[in-house]
């Protein structure tokens, strides 16, 4: 079956600066895929390429098959929710709903029905009549997603549209849009950089940084073994430490690092003993191990620096003399351990070791490595 | 120095200049006009607009007032008693309702002629990419305005006079001299091209205040660019239009140098009318006349179009 959406080395210049570059990814159809990346990495562009906004410098992008370089925005079968919404302030909920059908000249005896529908399937019965000033920011939200569905879209692509959201609302908002996508089976696109939402939301998440896809996989894959070192810090709290490996056989080898040898998992194909590499370690998989529990795989003392009580959770920095004083983020989510450590106070921290993850040092070329396509 | 609050503990190191500055003004502010004065502050700041409004409405009272006194033609002045003699020559003497009527339709089709200019002038102008486009559109709305109304009449006169450029260069091309000034649409062509910045100006804020995104919303949900513009644009920048509209309306109503210039007497609105009656036939009472007529129609017409599109069109939200 061809793919809905496939990007085919795909790049946008704007002068001398590539925004996007070479980005090739495929979705099939009912997939909800994450553009997953910090401001300026081109995510934003490469939507706005998909809706016909703007066109590619080089590559295709085709939809259904074809390729759609030559079709403008309103004869494609896309339904957008914008960044700031975008709703129709002159007219009525209802009126931004029919607005697509009226002008997709649907059967005017459907329209009715159509808004009926899809105003009840964002549980908007009764608010037809309201306009967007009249209405919740949550609210306007499920407008704009009924509107951007009842032409009953191919593909359906999410601008940030709960960035400006509060984060109970957002949070609401995530797992509501996640329902109605799940329920029409729209394929969809989101663009975020709000890696909880990616996490939460998606099939699949593309992590893309400097114009480049970085990583193309499931949200559990793209958070475990992640491909470099910029995903790794970018998803989680990461600290990243300079390191050399010692020992590489498959799976579980192990670098040096400051005085100590830890185990490590290292990349697929393995590295050369003597390799620089950077190491990351999450601080929510390091843990404060208290006296008498069972240790995990790798264990190290240190000294505790700061404490930041941040409701459900402590956040320690810990500094790791035989790791050349390096300072570690750990967070401690066990009520029964919190506040037993003071600024100063000996702690050992304990890890597994294919948590700490390992990549080649990252060169100017290969910090730009790309790496695509849909998990295996 | 105020002595109602007690001092902060002097600052262990030394506060900003700016900090120390903006201190003393404020302690000097709060002498001159103590916080018992404060719920005083918006009517103080409204004061002047009140006053300005206040002495034109004294003004307007003085001219209703004339209006109702005849010209005696024994003495040149106004008799004591009331009558609504003015009124009556002015309904009496075709040559009023003609001038009105002129200035009236004139008004019509100045507006409706300018806005069709000014919309795409504005939207170019606000939606362009181009720094050095926005600042050529600016700089060409706004040079003629520095120019004032007079000159550029006359500066219409030298293109399009019986001896102008376009007659010469009709008559070099051995074609006859066409009759180009001294007509109605030579009045309103010089009208609409005086008014033109007038509407850039207020229609520009109206298209700033809608985001580019509804429009590529309305794009994506299946819209092209006409459907687009009639759909969304227009309706989003009433509140432009309606000003624009008003303010052209009434400035090309009540306009002297336009008609006087590029009309030369020939195709006069009541404002040269009523300045002849005042200056030239020495008449106070019927030139005060038809000042009332103008400003009751003008008013009537704005708020009629008020009435139409509603005060909110001007960011005024009622409660509802």
């Amino acid at each position: 079956m061809t793919p809905m959406v496939e990007l085919d080395n795909v790049t946008r210049r704007f002068g001398d600066t590539a925004a996007v570059r070479e980005a090739s990814a495929r979705l099939e159809r009912g997939e909800f895929l994450t553009i997953l990346g910090p401001s300026g990495c081109g995510k934003t562009t490469l939507l706005r390429m998909i809706a016909g906004f703007d066109r590619p410098s080089a590559g295709r992008i085709l939809i259904n098959g074809q390729a759609i370089d030559a079709v403008p925005p309103f004869r494609r079968s896309i339904g957008m929710v914008f960044q700031r919404l975008a709703l129709f302030p002159h007219m009525t909920a209802a009126e931004n709903v029919a607005y697509p059908l009226k002008m997709r000249r649907f059967d005017p005896a459907e329209i009715p029905e159509r808004v009926e529908r899809y105003l009840e399937l964002v549980r908007l019965k009764g608010f037809g009549s309201r306009r967007p000033h009249e209405m919740s920011g949550g609210q306007q939200q499920r407008v704009a997603i009924a509107r951007a569905l009842s032409f009953s879209p191919d593909l359906l692509l999410l601008d940030e549209p709960l960035s400006a959201l509060d984060r109970k609302l957002r949070e609401e908002m995530q797992l509501e849009f996640r329902r109605i996508q799940q329920e029409l089976g729209v394929t969809t696109i989101n663009v975020t950089h709000d890696q909880r939402e990616a996490l939460v939301m998606s099939d699949r998440v593309v992590v893309m940084d400097a114009g480049r896809i970085q990583q193309a996989d499931t949200p559990a894959a793209v958070y475990r073994q992640p491909s470099n070192r910029f995903v790794a810090s970018f998803i989680g709290m990461t600290t990243v430490f300079p390191g050399m490996v010692a020992e590489a056989p498959e799976g579980i080898g192990e670098i040096i690092v400051g005085d100590v040898r830890l185990p490590a998992r290292l990349p697929a194909g393995g590295l050369a003993p003597g390799t620089a590499v950077d190491c990351g370690l999450r601080a929510e998989q390091v843990r404060v191990v208290a006296p008498g529990a069972p240790r995990p795989e790798t264990t190290i003392g240190g000294l505790v620096e700061r404490r930041i009580f941040e409701g459900d959770r402590l956040v320690y920095e810990v500094r790791v003399p035989p790791l050349g004083n390096l300072t570690l983020m750990v967070f401690d989510h066990d009520p029964a351990t919190h506040a037993e450590h003071e600024v100063g106070a000996r702690v050992l921290l304990g890890w597994n070791a294919r948590d700490l993850f390992v990549f080649p040092k990252e060169t100017t070329e290969n910090a730009t490595r790309q790496e695509t396509g849909p998990a295996s | 120095m105020t002595a109602d609050a007690p001092r902060p503990p002097a600052p262990a190191h030394r506060l900003p200049l700016r900090w120390r500055v903006m201190d003393r003004i404020e302690a000097v502010a709060a002498a001159l006009w103590p916080a018992a004065f404060r719920r005083a502050t918006p009517w103080a700041f409204l004061a002047p607009a009140l006053l300005l409004v206040g002495i034109l409405l004294i003004g307007l009272g003085y001219v209703i007032s004339d209006s109702l006194h005849e010209l005696n033609p024994a003495t040149y002045r106004l008799r004591e008693e009331y009558s609504l003699g003015n009124y009556a020559a002015f309904l009496d003497r075709p040559v009023y309702l003609l001038v009105l009527w002129r200035s009236l339709l004139a008004a019509v089709l100045v507006t409706a002629i300018t806005l069709v200019f000014a919309f795409p002038y504005a939207y170019v102008m606000v939606r362009t990419r181009s720094g050095a486009l926005r600042k050529l559109l600016l700089v060409s709305l706004f040079l003629p305005f520095f120019i004032g109304q007079v000159v550029r009449a006359y500066g219409w006169l030298i293109i399009l006079g019986k001896q102008g450029l376009i007659n010469q260069a009709l008559e070099g091309l051995g074609l006859p001299a066409a009759t180009l000034i001294y007509t109605y649409p030579a009045v309103i062509f010089g009208l609409v091209q005086y008014m033109l910045p007038f509407a850039v100006l207020m229609l520009a804020p109206a298209l700033t205040a809608i985001h580019e995104e509804v429009e590529l919303a309305s794009e994506s949900l299946g819209a092209d660019w006409l459907r687009t513009f009639r759909h969304i644009v227009i309706p989003m920048a009433k509140p432009g239009l309606v000003g624009a509209s008003v303010v052209v309306f009434t400035l090309t109503l009540t306009d002297f140098a336009m008609p006087e210039i590029l009309g030369g007497g020939t195709n006069d609105f009541i404002a040269s009318t009523i300045y002849d009656m005042f200056f030239q036939l020495s008449n106070p009472g019927l030139a005060s006349a038809l000042a009332a007529v103008l400003v009751a129609v003008g008013s009537l017409i704005v708020a009629l179009v008020f009435r139409v599109a509603g005060t909110g069109t001007l960011g005024l939200r009622s409660g509802s």
